[in-house]
């Protein structure tokens, strides 16, 4: 900071900001997509499964 | 009413949760482009104040999610219909994510702005009260197996903890923070107004994808546990008053 009270740089902080933002927000997209396909697959066996049991 | 206890199904295909995100994500491209780039330093700020177009919209956000997960809560005890439970789930953890990543921005404007990474401040102490009270009623839904008490448990909790979130908003209002006060039109020059919107609706669009698409995630995870094909039997909850209590 210069003597005028206004902040003089700081980019680094606002990188970091931004990086932080994509690495949580994409990550937690991608984390949702995973887990619900997953959950999908598994459904799906589990009515396969089912269906097997009846006939 | 009559289906409102059945279990919660899947309906449709998960192109528009995915719509929503990406339209979302596009948004928030332009918008942080606008910001880093083309908007101009602010006065005393300088180039530090262009965190504040992530930050801003992702505390919009994070409350409006929250809001809707209070909502959500509201809903399932008077209605008891799953699909209510499902939302909550996903919008409180939307929610949790969304304010610990405006925690996580507010930490770094502070340093170069406070001096401190952290201060107890009215509005930094309420924010973080709020984002331990959804984290611990998230972490409850975890430990209960009984689908019924989960939900019902978690609205009631849910329903409490939102108290916090207008102490939030209102902390700067109410208290001497060391927070600035919450910015409007008129205190805003409409140089940083474009960038700040754009990422606003960004953020809007990318949440509900998300809670969308985590709402269908624990539709699935209910179907699993309250319906065929599962031979567990169909568990059910019946708000109070509702006609037809077989309990």
């Amino acid at each position: 900071m210069s003597g005028t009270g206004v902040i003089e740089g700081g980019w680094e902080f606002v990188v970091a900001a931004y990086a932080v933002s994509a690495i949580i927000l994409i990550g937690y997209a991608v984390s949702i997509n995973i887990r619900y396909r997953a959950e999908r697959a598994r459904r799906k066996r589990e009515a396969e499964r089912a269906a097997e049991g009846i006939a | 009413m009559a289906d409102a206890k059945a279990p919660p199904v899947e309906r449709g295909a998960p192109a528009i949760a995915y719509a929503l995100a990406g339209l979302g994500a596009l948004l928030l491209l332009w918008g942080s482009y606008w910001g880093l780039m083309l908007a101009p330093k602010e006065a005393y700020m300088g180039d530090v104040q262009r965190i504040m177009y992530i930050h801003v919209p992702t505390a919009w956000n994070a409350m409006l999610a929250l809001t809707f997960a209070f909502g959500c809560a509201l809903a399932f005890l008077l209605r008891g219909d799953w699909k209510w439970d499902a939302r909550l789930e996903a919008a409180m953890e939307v929610g949790v994510t969304l304010s610990l990543l405006l925690c996580m921005q507010g930490s770094i404007w502070a340093k170069p702005t406070w001096g401190v990474w952290w201060d107890w401040d009215p509005r930094l102490t309420t924010t973080a009260v709020m984002v331990f009270a959804f984290s611990g009623i998230l972490a409850l839904r975890r430990f209960v197996d009984d689908p019924v008490k989960r939900a019902v448990w978690s609205s009631v909790a849910a329903i409490v903890a939102y108290v916090d979130v207008p102490i939030v908003y209102f902390s700067v209002k109410w208290w001497n923070s060391l927070h600035q006060m919450q910015s409007t039109p008129q205190t805003v020059s409409s140089a940083f107004h474009w960038p700040l919107r754009i990422n606003a609706f960004g953020i809007l669009f990318l949440m509900f994808g998300l809670i969308s698409l985590r709402a269908r995630l624990a539709t699935l995870r209910l179907q699993s546990e309250l319906g065929p094909p599962s031979p567990k039997p169909v568990a059910q909850y019946v708000p109070a008053g509702a006609t037809g209590d077989t309990r």
